[in-house]
């Protein structure tokens, strides 16, 4: 079990760590987080609509749009150097490697988040309520079954000629849930409801996470073997 | 199974399936009774609820076939399961169609964003990645494998969709037929003419699915005969 987890520890610390030296799918990824944002101002007119109340939604959207963008690369990058092969071949299990890779995008999209949040509240002022703990513990449950299910399909895509125009009609239908449990349960968060009103929407999500975690690591295997 | 023995119940299937089709479409029109509030619209009933049947039966063999193909590698089980998604996407369609328009008399909507209407279209939509995945992969054998294990996670939204009517407190109509607590509620001849679309509708998808099973098995035999000679375009 150590093993396992040393194993999985290393590919997630070369992963960040070439994410860190090039800054590649971060640099993309927060551009179109806070450009996304931009565009939203321009696209609703905030004489009809009052932001405040679009807020989770806006926020959601902006993380799906801008998560997938990098996870969109998880494997293209290896793939490019043929590294893939090395990972692959190595005596680390593929659902470790599929594990190892949900980490390192779970790291890079909550990132993404506290952009957005602060893209959003620079731009429209956005109120996040107060209850900063239970926002936190929501946007982490949606976010690792966001990142699960979406790991899992940019292996697939990786592997087709249509590359990354492939991923959100892959992604999206089976995403919804993520959508409406996520924005439902920030929504009342941002609205300052009481924690009654957000814990059925968690759990929810708490399901769909292990659902898709759980499917995730058991066909990766069948995705990549060669 | 030999290829004549394939086609020859295809074509079987296909001749008593579009017989039926003909049978029900006569008794949707000149027999069946009228349902009392929702008028002569409800006749749409035996088109989409077949149709729907044939959907979920065609998406729950291809993920059966596919996870099966996972574990077993026969070539066969990917034909099936390619050839089920195909009819369960054209049935599917005919389903999202066919009930926008009932609905939209009935529910005063064509569409609303209720958990069964919003999780078939979803499950509609995986299968339609399904076939972009098989198209688009860089190679043959990958892209099998990577379409099952779609074909397996759009499955995971079937009983989904079926307990989505129990749960939630929807428009959607409660099952008729399939009712646990009363039984059937339908009318003798409504529930004939329902039981006839069944019938008929699951004879020309079983006729379709053998035609196309057929199809790969052809070309399987093709990519044998010109192995080792440059391919074909």
């Amino acid at each position: 079990m150590t093993v396992y987890l040393r194993q999985v520890a290393a590919i997630v610390r070369k992963d960040l760590l070439l994410e860190v030296r090039t800054g590649e799918r971060l640099a993309a990824m927060g551009a179109l987080t806070v450009l996304v944002a931009v565009l939203f101002h321009f696209a609703i007119d905030q004489g009809l609509v009052r932001m405040q109340l679009l807020a989770a939604g806006l926020i959601w959207m902006t993380i799906l749009f801008g998560g997938m963008l990098g996870m969109g690369r998880t494997f293209e990058m290896e793939r490019e150097q043929g590294a893939i092969q090395g990972l692959l071949t190595s005596p680390v299990p593929l659902d470790g490697i599929y594990l190892a890779k949900v980490v390192s995008n779970f790291v890079l999209v909550t990132l993404i988040e506290v952009v957005a949040l602060a893209a959003y509240w620079l731009f429209f002022g956005f109120n996040y309520g107060n209850d900063p703990l239970l926002l936190a513990g929501v946007l982490g449950v949606a976010t690792l079954g966001f990142v699960a299910v979406t790991t899992l399909f940019s292996a697939i895509s990786a592997q087709t000629n249509m590359g990354q125009t492939l991923l959100p009609i892959l992604i999206f239908p089976l995403l919804v849930p993520v959508v409406i449990f996520g924005v439902t349960a920030t929504g009342r968060i941002f609205a300052s409801r009481p924690v009654q009103e957000v814990e059925g929407s968690l759990y929810l999500l708490a399901a769909f996470t292990v659902v898709a975690l759980t499917a995730g690591t058991i066909l990766f295997r069948y995705v990549v073997e060669e | 199974m030999s290829l004549a023995r394939i086609r020859w119940m295809a074509t079987v299937l296909g001749v008593l399936g579009v017989a039926g089709v003909l049978v029900l479409h006569w008794l949707v029109f000149f027999w069946v009774g009228t349902e009392r509030t929702m008028g002569i619209v409800q006749r749409i009933f035996y088109v989409h609820v077949p149709s729907a049947w044939v959907t979920f039966l065609a998406f729950g063999i291809t993920a059966l076939c596919g996870a099966a193909y996972l574990w077993l590698r026969d070539e066969r089980l990917d034909w099936a399961a390619q050839s089920a998604a195909e009819g369960g996407l054209i049935f599917g369609a005919i389903m999202l169609t066919s009930g926008p328009l009932w609905a939209a008399y009935a529910w005063g909507t064509p569409w609303t964003w209720e958990p069964r209407l919003t999780l078939t279209l979803l499950m509609w939509f995986v299968f339609v990645g399904y076939f972009l995945v098989r198209a688009s992969a860089e190679d043959r054998q990958a892209g099998k494998r990577m379409a099952a294990v779609i074909g397996v996670l759009g499955a995971l939204l079937i009983p989904l969709v079926h307990v989505s009517v129990l749960w939630f407190p929807s428009l959607h109509p409660q099952p008729v037929v399939l009712n646990v607590e009363e039984g059937p509620t339908l009318d003798a001849d409504m529930l004939v003419t329902l039981m006839i679309g069944l019938l008929a509708f699951t004879l020309i998808f079983f006729s379709v699915f053998f035609l196309r099973y057929g199809l790969e098995h052809l070309r399987y035999q093709r990519a044998l005969e010109t192995r080792g000679q440059p391919r074909a375009a």
